[in-house]
């Protein structure tokens, strides 16, 4: 019984998931554009600003359709709202690749200080690492990943304060001004894994119905901190 | 007795005083075949609930159990216990009739008497010994309005009640149910032959009678159970020639978000029934 429903549900899936991967594509070439002053990468990025919100906001409407034709419930409705916050954070991903884009464009052929690059790099690689575990837990509806994703998310946070504390270190005047440009990428990249944690929280949502589990899971990461 | 365990979203009330109805391991048979086991459940009071479930789920058995019209069934029995306010339904010295007046019932084909409409509503009032004209008046009006009927039939009170629409037909049932001041009514499909206006309407003074009286509708709509109802159950019987089961029950807005059992998950989006 409503076979053409679960498909529809099915496609968004696999909508969803296509982002996602598209999205850690994006955000690679940002960052390369950024560590190799590509000028180039950058501007081809910028120029491709659409492409994302597009296709999000098909996703969105399809949603839209669905719960307005199918009076969806139960897994069927948390699937539907799931999808659709996710593809809102998703958007929001797909601004922050364009930011770091921006960055790329405006640091190009300026001297950035080599440990700052490291850095970026070091944090770039964990961001890649959060995305696809995102995406593989969103492709297999893989609840143990999603609880995951805030570990895999904490050393992004730790790298973001130790690009803070280098910023801090530089004296010389135009290295201080080629870095600040890298701030906003730093920034940029360190929300970008938190809006894969808040994709997670809702893909547990959709699984289990149950409300605060990824929060639960942080607060055993942190417990001084407050939920 | 099934080893079916019920789920419950809420918890269940030790005292049954702040239940409607109060019931606990309730089995029913028809003869040899055992339609209904261990069925434990809280009505609330001032609430809607809703009983859900596929055809042949023993829902409307149940329904017709709590005003004992399953007595009217021969070689019918029932075993457990169900209590309306505290009181034993099955007690002794219980008058099924009384019980009847105190819980009201509208089923899925509109019954009217073949009398004005007028009379329909005073049928009952009469039968209690109200006697005045301007008194039955008075409750003839009231109840016509409280079944969101009133501005429609206001000046053909004379007019048969057969002879208006089926959707107007069902409000008048539930004007002369409410009539004689019912604490609880048992809607057994109450829309399911009738037009969507009516059904709106019904849907609409459902909600604002139920602070007074308290509603149990069985419907196969399974929007109009999460349009109207505050708690829901829903009843199975997973194998043909066995008996019925409540798989679960809770508030309306856990059951159609999410529920506990996967058979209840199942039902309610659709994947079997």
């Amino acid at each position: 019984m409503r076979d053409q429903f679960r498909q529809d549900m099915y496609g968004i899936q696999d909508d969803v998931v296509a982002i996602m991967r598209e999205l850690l594509g994006l955000t690679k070439s940002s960052v390369n554009a950024l560590i190799n002053g590509d000028e180039a990468v950058a501007q081809e990025i910028i120029e491709g600003d659409d492409h994302f919100d597009q296709m999000t906001l098909n996703i969105e409407e399809n949603v839209i359709q669905l719960i307005a034709t199918q009076s969806p419930v139960a897994k069927d409705l948390r699937f539907l709202l799931s999808m659709a916050f996710i593809t809102l954070y998703q958007a929001r991903i797909a601004d922050y690749a364009q930011i770091i884009a921006k960055s790329a464009r405006r640091s190009a052929n300026k001297p950035v200080p080599q440990p700052l690059i490291d850095l970026i790099h070091a944090q770039a690689n964990l961001v890649y690492r959060v995305m696809d575990a995102t995406r593989e837990a969103l492709e297999e509806r893989d609840l143990d990943l999603a609880l995951k994703l805030p570990e895999l998310d904490e050393p992004v946070d730790s790298l973001n304060k130790q690009f803070y504390r280098e910023l801090g270190r530089l004296t010389d005047e135009d290295e201080i001004e080629a870095a600040s440009k890298m701030v906003m990428s730093a920034r940029a990249l360190e929300r970008i894994a938190d809006y894969c944690v808040d994709t997670g929280e809702r893909l547990a949502y959709f699984l289990t119905g149950e409300r605060d589990l990824l929060e639960a899971a942080e607060a055993e990461l942190d417990p001084q901190k407050i939920i | 007795m099934s080893a079916h365990e019920t789920k419950y979203s809420t918890v269940l009330q030790t005292d049954p005083l702040t239940t409607s109805y109060y019931v606990r391991n309730l089995e029913f048979w028809y003869g040899d075949f055992n339609a209904l086991t261990n069925i434990s459940l809280d009505v609330m009071p001032s609430a809607v609930t809703a009983f859900i479930g596929p055809s042949g789920c023993g829902k409307s058995t149940f329904l017709r159990c709590m005003n004992r019209m399953n007595d009217l069934i021969p070689d019918t029995q029932v075993g457990g216990k169900m209590l309306l306010k505290g009181a034993d339904i099955y007690g002794s010295g219980v008058d099924p009739v009384d019980l009847r007046r105190r819980v009201g019932m509208i089923f899925q084909q509109p019954n009217p008497f073949p009398q004005s409409i007028y009379d329909n509503v005073a049928y009952g009032p009469r039968l209690q010994g109200v006697k005045k004209k301007r008194d039955l008046d008075d409750i003839v009006e009231d109840s016509l309005k409280r079944a969101n009927l009133w501005k429609e039939v206001k000046d053909i009170l004379d007019k048969n009640g057969l002879a208006i629409s089926g959707g107007q037909q069902q409000r008048l049932c539930i004007a002369r149910v409410l009539a004689v001041q019912p604490e609880v009514l048992l809607m057994d499909e109450p829309c399911s032959a009738i037009d969507p206006t009516s059904v709106q309407k019904i849907e609409d003074l459902m909600a604002e009678i139920k602070d007074e009286v308290t509603i149990i509708i069985v419907t196969h709509n399974m929007q109009q159970a999460a349009r109207v109802s505050d708690y829901t159950s829903f009843f199975l019987q997973e194998v043909a020639g066995e008996p019925a089961v409540l798989v679960e029950s809770g508030k309306t807005s856990d059951i159609f978000t999410a529920p506990i059992d996967k058979r209840t998950e199942d039902y309610i989006t659709g994947r079997f029934g």
